[in-house]
């Protein structure tokens, strides 16, 4: 009887640990519970089987279902925004976009790295599952050179480097998916299963846009997008101060409370600029700027 | 007791050379192999998603590797390492092969959902995502962009 209400009060703490995808927690808690003598050898297995079940339930997406995935955030942002058409601007912002990415962690993706200016005087920049990365006019009237333009769009391709679009869906919607598709390999999804599927599919996309749009990364997310940005940059050649240069405007302008939209969606720019400043001193990550990258800088936005 | 070394002599024998005959899997839509361990050494082969490659040796982030008799280099972030089927020892296994990016094509956010999005939400902008998915930069282009930046080219050698 002890044990029993022992495995279910197990069960009860290690039930969200599961669903955050620690099995090997799970393990070394139940080796503790059952040396301690609170759970049996088979409730041991019994949970720790569990664990493994729960965890392949949520198995990573796939590059292309990201790439899928992608496209639909992006088709949806561009129901909202309209597209710069610039041919200069728009083949310029793509091969600083395209170095950078080469630079980063991730240099290939399913369908690649597409950068994008959208026309509003809004100042933002949001990165799609998959690498589809758009950038506000508004934005790029505030950068100020190159290295300031290579930094924005570094810290975007870091958001997709870590999958952070993907990590903004709600994990049990995910799970949903998982479990409807169920282990059998290559069954086809029809009926009702596709009218279901879809509809995970839209609340993902909009899980998606939603903290594209409006709430935002968490401060870790945009930290570690920094300091990816500040490698890459610092990889390429770049002169890794670009960064902390444009945070440094746009820290001045928070406390002047300006331009809502970008500072609801990344916030904490002024410990953020600490961060990264700290980072580049330690590394001693300093390099000079070439001026023939202003030069074209001005050309393609001027 | 000679005989029993020689018998797990031969084993691993033939657990390395199954090691050794390790295959990649291409999970990009198109991927590169190419001459040297460069991104933008001139290309060998372009190998289209899901095939199966095999892989030679590594060094750092690029693999050389043999594709219809060609061989060259191809970066690890286009490929998937594949998992050995053991189905039949082991059905943890056989589940981790299961879940290969390749054996769950065609399963999850696929052409078909997307289509099905496209027909409900007909306000989505996917004439403009297609339109932007076009935009190529050659690697001569990007090449002399970085040059002409003072820029370093990235991926090679540590």
């Amino acid at each position: 009887m002890k044990s029993r209400l022992f495995f279910w009060a197990a069960m009860v703490l290690v039930i969200p640990v599961i669903l955050a995808g620690c099995t090997e927690v799970v393990k070394v808690g139940t080796s503790v519970g059952q040396e301690m003598g609170a759970i049996s050898k088979e409730d041991k297995e019994k949970i720790d089987r569990m664990a493994l079940e729960t965890e392949k339930a949520a198995r990573p997406m796939t590059e292309q279902e990201e790439y899928y995935l992608g496209r639909a955030v992006a088709a949806t942002i561009l129901g909202k925004y309209r597209v710069y058409s610039n041919e200069n601007s728009a083949r310029y912002i793509n091969e600083v976009g395209q170095a950078v990415a080469l630079a980063s962690d991730r240099p290939f993706t399913y369908g690649g790295y597409h950068f994008v200016i959208l026309d509003t005087d809004e100042v933002n920049a949001l990165s799609c599952p998959g690498g589809i990365i758009f950038i506000t006019r508004g934005m790029l009237k505030k950068a100020q050179n190159e290295e300031e333009l290579a930094a924005i769009l570094a810290h975007e391709v870091g958001h997709v480097n870590h999958k952070d679009g993907v990590g903004a869906i709600q994990r049990a919607r995910w799970v949903e998916v998982v479990t409807l598709l169920g282990s059998e390999a290559a069954k086809k999804v029809s009926g009702a299963d596709l009218a279901k599927l879809l509809s995970l599919f839209e609340g993902s996309v909009n899980d998606v846009v939603k903290t594209l749009l409006v709430s935002g990364y968490s401060r870790d997310q945009e930290a570690a997008a920094d300091l990816s940005a500040l490698t890459f940059l610092y990889r390429l050649g770049y002169d890794p101060q670009g960064l902390t240069d444009f945070m440094e405007e746009l820290a001045k302008e928070q406390t002047g409370g300006a331009g809502q939209g970008l500072f609801a969606t990344h916030p904490g720019m002024t410990e953020r600029l600490a961060k990264a400043r700290s980072v580049i001193a330690e590394n001693k990550w300093l390099q000079t700027v070439h001026p023939a990258r202003d030069r074209r800088f001005q050309q393609a936005t001027g | 007791m000679k005989k029993k070394v020689w018998v797990i002599l031969l084993g691993l024998l033939m657990m390395t050379s199954v090691a050794m005959a390790e295959t990649v899997r291409v999970i990009t839509q198109e991927a590169m192999i190419r001459k040297d361990k460069r991104f933008f050494a001139p290309i060998v082969i372009r190998v289209p998603y899901g095939e199966t490659i095999q892989e030679l040796e590594r060094k750092g982030d690029w693999l050389r590797v043999r594709y219809q008799g060609k061989q060259g280099w191809i970066h690890i972030s286009a490929v998937q390492e594949q998992k050995f089927e053991l189905s039949s020892l082991s059905t943890e296994k056989a589940t981790e092969a299961s879940q290969e990016e390749v054996s769950l094509a065609g399963k999850g956010f696929t052409p078909e959902v997307e289509k099905a999005f496209r027909d409900k939400n007909p306000k989505m902008r996917y004439d403009l995502v297609d339109q932007i998915q076009t935009i190529r930069i050659e690697d001569a282009q990007l090449q002399a962009f970085i040059r002409a930046g003072n820029l370093k080219e990235p991926g090679g050698e540590p």
